[in-house]
């Protein structure tokens, strides 16, 4: 293979790397039938930031999951902290001819959970969260409960690089381009397209 | 153009495709090695999405025994039942709870099952509640269920760990033959033409015209070949 081309496929084949998956995106799904379902923790992934007084809980949910709004709870976990009701969006109304209207998350849910700690921060900040969810393949999962630890957020660029790097590469490398070929044209070791 | 303009063209367009690829490298690298992608820290089990790959193949259960675990559960009206009390009969088992909405979806289908196989091929239909007996007890008076009920909390879950599922999703069916052989363990919500399949292979093996490894291989492949056709 010359080496040009080489360089061509692999500049395609990293321009279509996603970032996000572990798979390419034309794979996704095709491991999911009726009988095949994700354990819980990677159905429902969950974390928590602290965000002065309130703190974050995030979940992410996989494609073909859902977790019910009404079965989210939050709790304090450590001691001398008091936490408030969670304040969650608006779900999607789902009608179950068994269970009636309910309201789920899909995709990713963010609850916002007010806090007041009498310790003066004496312990680690700990919650218990509490949430039950199903497979629209036919399955549920009995409530999960977790003790989350809640982080201070990692600021905004650290998680995604500004997209101007994109742009400054490709900028650099066509001054690069016209400085090595304005450099060589000067050496006389580059010449000029035949007229 | 002349071909030497093609070339230069081709090396400013290779430079600039090489530059950029490098940005998406160099991006896709940082957003790995900062952050678990979406899902922020205080993870208390962290997954990624590559996990999945390895996770992914919940139904394909290693540990599913080849005989049917001994145990004994409170029947609906309190009565310790010990699971041999049908001993000698092909047994559908199914593990549900009220909160669960496929659960409940597959209580009809059963209740037909366990009248057809019931005098067809003496198959025994057992509902095995992992649920609070107040709300199973509420729940039965309100919605007809013609098979017997067992109840438990953690001893239900105890028996759920016995056919390789430590940590259980609803609802899941256990099949087995007339010697308690487990023949499918079955995870999600049971349909009429799974059903027939597995009870089709149950059958031949009662006749005693396959083994144990066979039966299991039929149904994986006719399962699989349902799943594709859905």
């Amino acid at each position: 293979m010359k080496l040009t081309t080489f360089l061509l496929l692999a500049a395609a084949a990293a321009a279509f790397a996603a970032p996000a998956w572990g798979r390419p995106w034309w794979m996704r799904g095709t491991d999911s039938n009726e009988t095949d379902f994700l354990p819980p923790d990677v159905a429902f992934r969950t974390g928590a930031t602290l965000e002065g007084q309130a703190v974050r809980v995030r979940w992410v949910i996989a494609d073909g999951y859902y977790l019910y709004k009404d079965k989210i709870e939050v709790r304090a976990e450590s001691p001398d902290l008091e936490v408030g009701p969670p304040e969650l969006p608006s779900g999607v109304m789902k009608s179950d001819p068994f269970l009636g209207r309910q309201e789920i998350y899909t995709q990713q849910v963010e609850a916002r959970v007010p806090f007041t700690r009498g310790d003066y921060g004496a312990h680690p900040l700990q919650i218990k969260v509490t949430y039950q969810g199903c497979a629209e393949g036919g399955l549920c999962y009995p409530p999960i409960t977790k003790v989350l630890y809640p982080a201070a957020k990692l600021p905004e660029a650290a998680v995604n690089p500004p997209r101007r790097w994109e742009l400054l590469a490709i900028i650099g490398g066509l001054l690069t381009f016209l400085a090595a070929g304005y450099v060589l044209r000067r050496e006389r070791k580059l010449p000029l397209p035949a007229r | 153009m002349t071909y030497g303009g093609l070339r230069v063209l081709g090396a400013g367009v290779l430079a600039m495709l090489c530059a950029w690829a490098g940005a998406r490298i160099y991006m896709n690298w940082h957003a790995r090695s900062t952050t678990d992608l979406s899902v922020p820290a205080g993870i208390a089990s962290p997954a990624t999405p590559a996990d999945e790959a390895a996770e992914a193949r919940f139904a394909a259960l290693p540990r599913i025994p080849d005989q049917l675990p001994q145990f004994t559960l409170n029947s609906l009206q309190g009565q310790a039942t010990p699971i041999s009390a049908w001993a000698g009969r092909p047994l559908v088992i199914n593990f549900w709870a009220t909160w669960c909405a496929p659960c409940r979806r597959e209580i009809p289908l059963l209740n037909s099952l366990a009248g057809e196989w019931a005098s067809q091929d003496e198959v025994a239909v057992i509902g095995i509640a992992v649920d609070h007996r107040d709300q199973v007890s509420q729940f039965a008076a309100q919605v007809k269920i013609s098979y017997p009920l067992l109840i438990g909390e953690q001893d239900a879950l105890d028996v759920a760990a016995k056919f390789g599922l430590d940590s259980p999703a609803f609802p899941f069916t256990v099949f087995t033959d007339r010697r308690g052989e487990v023949v499918a363990l079955f995870v999600g919500e049971l349909h009429r033409r799974q059903a027939d399949l597995i009870m089709s292979v149950v059958r031949n093996l009662d006749k005693g015209s396959l083994k144990l490894v066979e039966a299991r291989r039929q149904i994986a492949q006719g399962l699989d070949a349902l799943a594709e056709k859905s």
